[in-house]
C-alpha cells in the first residue's frame, strides 16, 4: 500500500507498476489514439469501451400469467433524460401469431430488436416454413433474444435493454412468460416486470398470484384489472412515465388482443385538498 | 461458316465464331424438359403456379413444395434443375436481406430483378462456371403495384404480363395470350391457372403431377406472397378438370409449333 | 483527474458545436425545415451565419445539430450512398424521404459511440408528399408530423405542442417555425443569428432567410 498523504491507500508502484489512467479513461477511440501516438507496431494493452448507455429510453413493461394466456402492459413514453421527448413510442412487439414481447430500455437499440425480429420471422416462419411446419413460438423467441442479448454483452457492447417474452409454450396451451436482459441474464415467472416495475408493480402483481403456480385460477378479468392498476400506480409513482400506453392480451384460443392508447383510468387525486403543510399545523 | 463444330461447346466463356454461347442454350434444354411453370400478373397481385411432376409413388403427397419465397411480397416459380433453382432463390434472399438492414425498407421488385439479372449474367462469363439450369418466373407487389419478371440462364430478365416455362411452355403462353390482364383478378387468375397447367401437361400425359398456386395481392393476402387457400385450390382443379372433359376434343392442334422456339 | 473517474463529455476538446435550434415541419403543400445560425466552439461564436440546413437530394433536406464535423460527415456519406441508391431507380423516379431518413439512422446507430449528431430528416417525395424524421442521438428513428431539436429546442417544447396544426398554409407554418425559433434563440445562448428556412413542395426547393430585426419581437 503506498504510504503518501496524497495516495494514501492506493496499491503502491514499486510493487504493482504505475497506474494505467488508460483503463479508466478508455474511449471508443482508444484504437485510433494509440496508432496515432506510438511508433511501435506491437498491441496496446489500451482497452477499447465499446459500452455506452442508454439515451432514449422506455421505462417499464409488466406483466402476468392467467389461466388461458399472458397480458402485457408498457406506456408509450420516450424519456429524453427527464424530458419526455416521444410519446408515441409502441415498446410492444407482436412477433408471429401469438408471441409478444415487451421491451423497455434505450429506443434506438428497442429498433435494432424490432429489426432482428423480423429477419428471425422471415427466416423462421417465410424461407423455412413456408410449406408449412412449426411456427415461431415463446420460448424460441426468448432463447434467441437471450443468445443475441448475451452475445452482445460479451462484446461489451450490449443492448441496452431490459425484454419479456409472452406467448405459449410448445405444446401451444400453457401460457409462457419469460425476461432477458442487457447481461443475457433470463428467467421465467408468472408475474414479470423490468425497470421500475420490478419494485414498484411486481408486489401488486405478486398479491394476485402469491407463487408462480396460481396462475391457473386466475380469469382474463383478474389479471386485466390488476395490470390496469399497476401501471396507475407506476404513473403515480415513476417520474419517467407516462399515462398513455399499450396492452397486449395473448389467450390460448388464438385470441390475440392489441389494445393501443389506453388511459390510467380511476386516478385517485381528491384526497390532496385534505393536505397542508408538511408537519405542524397550517391555515 | 466452315468452324461451326468442336470445341465451342465446351466452355463458358468462349463464343463460338458465329456468336453464340452455346452452354446457355444447353441450359434452356434443361429447362424444356422441366415441369411447366407460368406466372399471372393481374389487376391486383400476381398468382404463380407450377406443375410438379410426380417421379415416385412413394413421394408424399402435398408435400416437397416447389414455389419458393424471396421476400414476404416477392415469389418464385421455377422450371430446370432444381438444385440451381434454390441457389437462385437464396442469392435472392440474400440481396433482399442485405437491402432492407440498409435501406430499412422492402426491396422493390424490378431492383431486385436488377442485381439478380446481373447475379445469373456472371455465371454466363467465365469457364470455372456454368449458366444457372432454370428459368425463374419472380412475381411480387410492392408500392408500385403488382410485378412479374422472367429471368433465363443467359441473364435475360423482362417483364411479363404472362409468363411460362418449361416443358408446356408453348401451349400454356398461346393460353395466357388470350387473357386480358388488364381486368382479371387474382380470384379469377386462380382457376384460369389451374387450367392452363392441366392443359400444358398434355405434353407430359405419362406422368402424374400436382397442381401447386401461390399468389400475392395487397387484397387477397395482405401484400404477402403464400399459397392460396386449400378451397380455392381444390376448386380450381375441380373446374380444370371438367373444362378438361368438355374440350377433348380440339385440342389436337395446339402442339406444332414446338420446334421453332430456340431461335432467339 | 484523479484516474477514477471517466470523462463523459460526448464533445472532443475543441471541437465545434452546433448547440443549435433547428426543427422541421409538415404543412399543406410539403415540409418546412428552418435552424437558426449560430455555430460555437464553448462560449466564442466560430461562425454567426452558419448554414445548418443541408441538402440530401433534389427535395430532401436534413437540420444538423451535435457536432459540426460529425454531421457534416454524416450528411456527405447519406448523399452520397442516397446518390448510389438514385442511380438504381427508374429513370423517372427519385428517392422518398424515408429512405435517406432510414441511411441516416444506420450510420448513427451503428456508430454511437463514436457520433454526436442530433438529426431531423425531412423532405418531399411524390409518394408521401411531406414528410419529417427525428434521428436523435442515440440513432433511434421517429417519423412526426413536426420535429424539433437542439439545445433551443427544449425552451419551444410546450409552445410548439400548443400550437402546431396539421395540414397549416404556408405563410402560417413559415409564421409557425419563425416564431418558435426566435423564442428559442431568445433563450438559449447556444443559438442565434438568422432564421433560415427552406420549403420544400411539388414545386421544388425554395430558401427564406430572416434576419433579427425581422424575427424579434
Amino acid at each position: 500500500m503506498n504510504h503518501d498523504p496524497f495516495k494514501w491507500g492506493r496499491p503502491n508502484d514499486a510493487t504493482y507498476g504505475a497506474y494505467n489512467h488508460h483503463i479508466a479513461q478508455a474511449t471508443p477511440y482508444a484504437y485510433e489514439e494509440q496508432h496515432a501516438s506510438s511508433t511501435s507496431t506491437t498491441t496496446s494493452s489500451f482497452p477499447k469501451m465499446n459500452t455506452q448507455n442508454p439515451i432514449i429510453t422506455g421505462t417499464s413493461v409488466i406483466s402476468l400469467k392467467f389461466k388461458d394466456g399472458v397480458i402485457l402492459a408498457a406506456d408509450n413514453l420516450g424519456s429524453y433524460g427527464s424530458l419526455a421527448r416521444f410519446t408515441n413510442i409502441e415498446r410492444l412487439i407482436r412477433v408471429g401469431k401469438e408471441t409478444i414481447v415487451g421491451i423497455s430500455g434505450d429506443i434506438s437499440d428497442l429498433q435494432q430488436i424490432e429489426r432482428i425480429l423480423e429477419e428471425l420471422e422471415t427466416t423462421q416462419e417465410v424461407y423455412d416454413n413456408f410449406d408449412g411446419g412449426d411456427d415461431l413460438k415463446a420460448p424460441h423467441v426468448h432463447e434467441y433474444l437471450s443468445r443475441v442479448m448475451y452475445n452482445r454483452r460479451s462484446n461489451m457492447n450490449p443492448l441496452w435493454n431490459a425484454i419479456v417474452v409472452g406467448g405459449f409454450d410448445k405444446d401451444g396451451k400453457t401460457p409462457f412468460l419469460k425476461y432477458v436482459d442487457l447481461l443475457g441474464v433470463t428467467y421465467g415467472s408468472s408475474t414479470i416486470a423490468t425497470g421500475f416495475g420490478a419494485h414498484l408493480a411486481v408486489p401488486l402483481l405478486r398479491q394476485l398470484i402469491p407463487e408462480d403456480k396460481d396462475y391457473v385460477n386466475i380469469t382474463e378479468e383478474q389479471a386485466r384489472e390488476c395490470i390496469l392498476n399497476a401501471m396507475t400506480v407506476l404513473f403515480y409513482r415513476d417520474a419517467r412515465s407516462l399515462d398513455k400506453f399499450s396492452l397486449v392480451t395473448v389467450k390460448n384460443d388464438g385470441e390475440f388482443k392489441f389494445e393501443k392508447e389506453l388511459r390510467c383510468e380511476g386516478q385517485r387525486w381528491k384526497f390532496a385538498k385534505d393536505i397542508r403543510g408538511y408537519g405542524s399545523a397550517q391555515q | 461458316m466452315t468452324s461451326i463444330g468442336t470445341g465451342y461447346d465446351l466452355s463458358n466463356s468462349v463464343f463460338s465464331p458465329d456468336g453464340r454461347n452455346f452452354q446457355v442454350e444447353y441450359a434452356m434444354k434443361a429447362v424444356e424438359n422441366g415441369g411447366t411453370s407460368i406466372g399471372l400478373k393481374c389487376k391486383d397481385g400476381i398468382v404463380l403456379a407450377v406443375e410438379k411432376i410426380i417421379n415416385s409413388k412413394l413421394l408424399v403427397a402435398g408435400s416437397n413444395k416447389r414455389i419458393q419465397t424471396i421476400d414476404r411480397h416477392i415469389g418464385v416459380a421455377y422450371s430446370g434443375l432444381l438444385p440451381d433453382g434454390r441457389h437462385f432463390v437464396n442469392r435472392g434472399r440474400d440481396e433482399a436481406q442485405s437491402f432492407k438492414s440498409l435501406y430499412k425498407s422492402a426491396v422493390s421488385v424490378p431492383h431486385l430483378m436488377d442485381r439478380l439479372g446481373i447475379y445469373v449474367q456472371n455465371y454466363t462469363c467465365y469457364n470455372s462456371v456454368r449458366p444457372f439450369g432454370i428459368v425463374a418466373i419472380v412475381g411480387g407487389v410492392d408500392e408500385n403495384g403488382p410485378h412479374l419478371y422472367m429471368i433465363e440462364p443467359s441473364g435475360t430478365c423482362w417483364g411479363y404480363t404472362g409468363a411460362a416455362t418449361g416443358k408446356g411452355r408453348q401451349t400454356a403462353k398461346s393460353e395466357l395470350e388470350k387473357l386480358n390482364f388488364e381486368e382479371l383478378t387474382v380470384r379469377e387468375a386462380i382457376k384460369v391457372a389451374a387450367k392452363i397447367i392441366d392443359q400444358a401437361h398434355e405434353d407430359n400425359k405419362d406422368k402424374d403431377y400436382e397442381l401447386e398456386v401461390t399468389w400475392c395481392s395487397l387484397e387477397e393476402t395482405g401484400g404477402k406472397h403464400v399459397h392460396v387457400p386449400e378451397d380455392l385450390l381444390q376448386e380450381a382443379i375441380k373446374l380444370a378438370k371438367e373444362d378438361d372433359d368438355d374440350d377433348d376434343d380440339e385440342e389436337e392442334d395446339d402442339d406444332e409449333e414446338e420446334d421453332q422456339e430456340m431461335e432467339t | 483527474m484523479n484516474g477514477i473517474s471517466v470523462d463523459i463529455n460526448h464533445l472532443k476538446k475543441g471541437e465545434v458545436n452546433l448547440g443549435t435550434s433547428i426543427m422541421a415541419v409538415k404543412f399543406k403543400d410539403g415540409v418546412i425545415l428552418g435552424a437558426d445560425s449560430r455555430t460555437t466552439t464553448g462560449s466564442y461564436i466560430a461562425n454567426r451565419v452558419t448554414d445548418k440546413l443541408t441538402q440530401i437530394h433534389d427535395t430532401i433536406y436534413c437540420c444538423r445539430s451535435g457536432s459540426a464535423a460529425d454531421t457534416q460527415a454524416v450528411a456527405d456519406m447519406v448523399k452520397y450512398y442516397l446518390q448510389m441508391y438514385a442511380s438504381q431507380l427508374p429513370f423517372d423516379e427519385k428517392p422518398q424521404t424515408k429512405i435517406a431518413a432510414n441511411i441516416f439512422q444506420e450510420i448513427c446507430y451503428n456508430n454511437k459511440d463514436n457520433l454526436t449528431a442530433g438529426i431531423i430528416c425531412a423532405g418531399y417525395d411524390k409518394v408521401n408528399k411531406g414528410t419529417v424524421y427525428s434521428i436523435p442521438i442515440g440513432g433511434s428513428i421517429h417519423q412526426q408530423e413536426y420535429a424539433i431539436a437542439g439545445s433551443g429546442s427544449t425552451f419551444v417544447y410546450g409552445w410548439c405542442n400548443e400550437n402546431f396544426k396539421p395540414e397549416m398554409e404556408r405563410e402560417e407554418c413559415v409564421d409557425f417555425i419563425k416564431t418558435a425559433l426566435a423564442e428559442a434563440i431568445k433563450w438559449d445562448g447556444s443559438s442565434g443569428g438568422v432564421i433560415r428556412m427552406v420549403v420544400l413542395t411539388e414545386a421544388g426547393v425554395e430558401r427564406l432567410v430572416y434576419y433579427p430585426e425581422d424575427y424579434q419581437k
